[in-house]
């Protein structure tokens, strides 16, 4: 608005340019367009970019299809005697979004380098992005509206999803089907032609649909993503408070609340009846917790009736949950639950009018009515979710430590055969031999080769025993020199510091002696011995 | 809701602009009518699914190309002189390239009143200089492991390769477990191959296993049972190992008539990796195991190319974490009694 505004003072009202548009043509706006593809093309020339071959070919790649497309475009609009035109509109739900996606960057980046270090890809992909949707725009003889639109898709992607620098043209072909399907995919809504998905989680959703069948996670940071949310302390925190502001804002309290609340719910019961916890490491992983705020929540694409938004957020809650089992017994990564629940529900939104509409029931239409808080219902539904949220820290279901965290946790539970308890021990040990803990991988190792809680795969032991060797595990080493030797031990101190980091702590500049404290609470029988020994010697 | 206008005259300049609302869907629709010539929706939804198809089969190839090359294949079948492709890679001598080493007896460890060169932890004992290990019968490769067949096992395992370096130049840049993977695929093709001598292979039906050697495995091949300080004998020489220079050379490059066992290259050109874990002397396989210890270093021995003379003695010992890839550090291979 500002913006706006302050171009509008040195103007003065003239003709419409309009009636000259049909009759004559300008390079005009095709400039703005050809200097933000200059402007990518001269990003490939940057130090993060010329690391990598392929980074420089995919900018330059990019860059001249644009070109290209531009001066088709150009040519086009020469013979027909026609011009381009673009206006400026700043629509608060893009700048606010784009300014609290912002923060969460910031705030992640903060405690995980590769967030910072990505930073000159995001703003490639902003450079594509304008240019791509104003030449779609263009393409379709409509003006462009110019604003903050593309920059909240364009973080919204990139807060679940991208692609390795050597598969990095990717991401600017998910970005450009993210906007194709803005602008192809419609249908018609309370008689008006509107987009059916949300263009980021379009781009994410079937992007990850693609990358399950093809088996090509490992040509993206997916992993990394989903999992080192937690490295910021207190993120359930950070992102409760920044998902006020977007529900204050844009009413989004009843689908975000309402989706966390299920989510929480259902976590609960089936810990209730299973013993074990249904997610890996928390009531919410961390990743979904920030979907359910800024990815599930775009106005345009949910149900606009008050039960509808309710509803919206409990299937949305449902299907995450379903979805979480079905990827696993799939064998693919977990974390595509999110991403893929999102397009299905944006599909539904119609249905769920519908059927918001056909409820005859006075009481139940009534229960979300707007005048029962005079007005205030969003303020109202965000006092509740406050209470919710509050509640649920109380007892410690966010931020801080979750049984899940523990390992021998889940040993003790694999062993009592409780379900999912051994599959969820070789996931979690998985991922923290991913992070280069040396025991987890020993231990992985371990596990594949006896076959006890998981089948003899021998290949994969091996594979196992020498990253953990790599890392400097000894008795890694020794499995691999004589494979009728089994050694396993206890984690070294670089593992505890990886192993006891729950809800995300940095443990790497903590005291020996605490490290063992710390682990000693954590059912480390081994740690509890250790610490007397640290505190004598006063490590 | 004020807004601006561009276009070819454009607000920049102060120049033609209309402020007026945003136009609604309706007049959107009206205006795209008027104009009459909207590209059909068609071409861009053909266009998505066409991109969206493109990415899924793209990215399907992607798994495939972990697999190797073509270039790789080609490589793999080239004749190097005195090589066997058919065998893979292996020197084309009697036992493939492997020397017996006679079990015995041999000095380990450095006398400095002998050799001014020694190293602290050379030394035997607080009490004793050098010490006596007594070995049985082993197999040690005569050259260092080339590029060559280190290639030949990856392509069997499907594992990915690196650009095409020179056939006979020894193997750089892998780790201490990549190599004893090495080791293991190796020990497999022998027990299973028909091309594989009788004595290796009675040899391994006898409890022997492709490996690393042991540090004193190495030190008694690279200095024979007269406790030499050099593979040739007691002086430096530039004539008989590739050191204090600037590159690798091909495996076998400096001939050495009278280095012990007619090894070659047991002094410089890389570092080699042994089995036997970095601890103090007195050397003693069976105490491998009993010093577990957080960031265990394993020894190497033989100095480099890039090495100073004193590195390229006999009983130096270098040592090397386990996950370190360096362009001075190969390995060559032992058969042996576990």
């Amino acid at each position: 608005m500002a913006i706006a505004a302050k171009h509008n003072k040195n103007l003065r009202p003239a003709k419409h340019p309009r009636s000259d548009q049909q009759s004559q043509f300008s390079l005009g706006s095709y400039k703005f367009s050809f200097a933000l593809t200059a402007l990518l093309f001269l990003l490939s020339f940057t130090s993060r970019i010329q690391g990598n071959e392929t980074l420089v070919l995919s900018f330059r790649g990019a860059a001249f299809a644009l070109l290209l497309w531009q001066s088709h475009l150009m040519y086009l609009a020469f013979r027909a005697k026609e011009t381009r035109v673009f206006s400026i509109v700043l629509r608060p739900q893009h700048y606010i979004q784009a300014m609290v996606q912002s923060s969460v960057y910031l705030y992640w980046g903060y405690y995980w380098q590769p967030v910072y270090e990505h930073g000159w890809l995001i703003i490639a992909q902003l450079l594509f992005a304008y240019t791509f949707d104003m030449l779609l725009a263009w393409s379709r003889r409509r003006e462009y509206t110019l604003g903050f639109g593309p920059i909240p898709i364009i973080f919204s992607i990139n807060l679940f999803l991208w692609f390795r620098d050597d598969w990095f043209y990717l991401q600017f072909l998910m970005i450009a089907v993210g906007f194709m399907g803005k602008e192809y995919v419609r249908w018609q809504r309370e008689g008006r032609s509107v987009h059916i998905f949300n263009p980021s989680a379009f781009a994410l959703g079937l992007f990850s649909l693609i990358l399950i069948i093809t088996n090509a996670t490992h040509l993206t940071w997916g992993h990394e993503i989903a999992s080192t949310l937690t490295l910021a302390p207190g993120i359930y925190t950070f992102l409760f408070l920044i998902g006020l502001v977007v529900m204050y804002f844009f009413s989004i309290t009843l689908v975000a609340g309402v989706s966390a609340i299920s989510l929480f719910a259902l976590s609960a019961l089936y810990y209730q009846t299973a013993g074990v916890p249904y997610f890996l490491d928390s009531e919410i992983p961390a990743a979904v917790f920030l979907g359910l705020h800024l990815l599930v929540t775009d106005p345009s694409t949910s149900p606009r009736t008050p039960l509808g938004k309710t509803l919206f957020g409990l299937l949305y809650g449902l299907g995450v949950f379903a979805l979480y089992t079905i990827l696993d017994n799939l064998g693919a990564p977990t974390f595509y639950d999110k991403l893929l629940c999102v397009p299905l529900l944006n599909l539904s939104v119609i249905a769920i009018d519908r059927a918001v509409r056909s409820i005859k029931s006075e009481t139940i239409l009534n229960l979300w009515n707007q005048n029962w808080f005079k007005g205030r219902a969003n303020l109202a539904h965000m006092g509740i979710w406050v209470a919710v949220f509050l509640g649920m820290s109380l007892i410690g279901k966010t931020d801080g430590k979750h049984t899940g965290d523990s390992l021998p946790f889940w040993a003790q539970s694999c062993s009592a055969g409780l379900p999912n308890a051994c599959g969820r021990l070789l996931q979690l040990k998985e991922t923290y031999c991913g992070d280069n803990s040396a025991w987890a991988c020993n231990e992985l190792g371990a596990h594949y080769k006896e076959g006890k809680i998981t089948e003899i795969d021998t290949g994969l032991s091996l594979a196992y025993f020498e990253r953990a060797c790599e890392l400097k595990y000894q008795l890694a080493c020794f499995n691999l020199l004589d494979q009728n030797l089994l050694g396993r031990g206890d984690p070294q101190e670089l593992d505890l510091r990886l192993l006891l980091r729950e809800g995300g702590q940095n443990l790497m500049n903590t005291p020996l002696s605490e490290l063992y404290a710390r682990a000693c609470e954590h059912e480390w029988s081994f740690a509890c011995s250790m610490t007397q020994v640290a505190n004598g010697t006063r490590l | 809701m004020e807004f601006c206008l561009f276009d070819d005259t454009g607000c920049k300049r102060n120049k033609a602009v209309t402020i007026k609302p945003p136009p609604t869907n309706a007049e959107r629709t009206n205006s795209e009518v008027k104009l009459n010539k909207v590209p059909s929706r068609t071409i861009g939804i053909s266009a998505m699914i066409i991109s969206i198809f493109f990415t899924a089969y793209w990215m399907s190839l992607q798994g495939s190309l972990m697999d190797p090359v073509s270039e790789d294949m080609e490589s793999s079948a080239i004749l190097f002189e005195g090589f066997r492709s058919d065998a893979w890679q292996l020197p084309d001598d009697e036992f493939l390239g492997f020397v017996e080493i006679a079990s015995g007896q041999f000095t380990m460890g450095s006398n400095p009143a002998v050799d001014r060169m020694a190293y602290e932890n050379e030394r035997w004992s607080p009490s004793r200089r050098q010490g006596s290990v007594d070995l049985p019968t082993y197999y040690i490769a005569r050259f260092e492991t080339t590029n060559a067949q280190y290639r030949k096992f990856l392509l069997d395992t499907n594992a990915p390769t690196s650009a095409s370096a020179a056939g006979m130049i020894p193997i750089t840049n892998i780790t201490w477990p990549e190599a004893l993977s090495y080791a293991r695929w190796l020990d497999t093709q022998l027990r299973q191959s028909s091309l594989t001598p009788e004595p290796l292979r009675q040899f391994l039906s006898a409890g022997g296993r492709v490996n690393l050697p042991t540090e004193a495995e190495w030190e008694k091949a690279a200095r024979g049972s007269d406790a030499r300080i050099f593979p040739w004998g007691a002086q430096p020489s530039g004539a008989f190992a590739n050191f204090n220079g600037t590159e690798l050379l091909a495996v076998g490059s400096k001939a050495c008539p009278d280095c012990s066992y007619g090894l070659s290259d047991m002094a410089g050109n890389v570092w080699e990796y042994t089995r036997s874990p970095a601890q103090d002397y007195p050397y003693d396989s069976n105490d491998d195991f009993q010093h577990l210890i957080e960031g265990a270093l394993w020894v190497m021995r033989g100095g480099s190319y890039a090495d100073p003379v004193n590195n390229v003695r006999t009983a130096v010992r270098g040592s090397v974490g386990p996950g370190v890839r360096n362009s001075t550090i190969g390995f060559r291979l032992a058969i042996s009694q576990l």
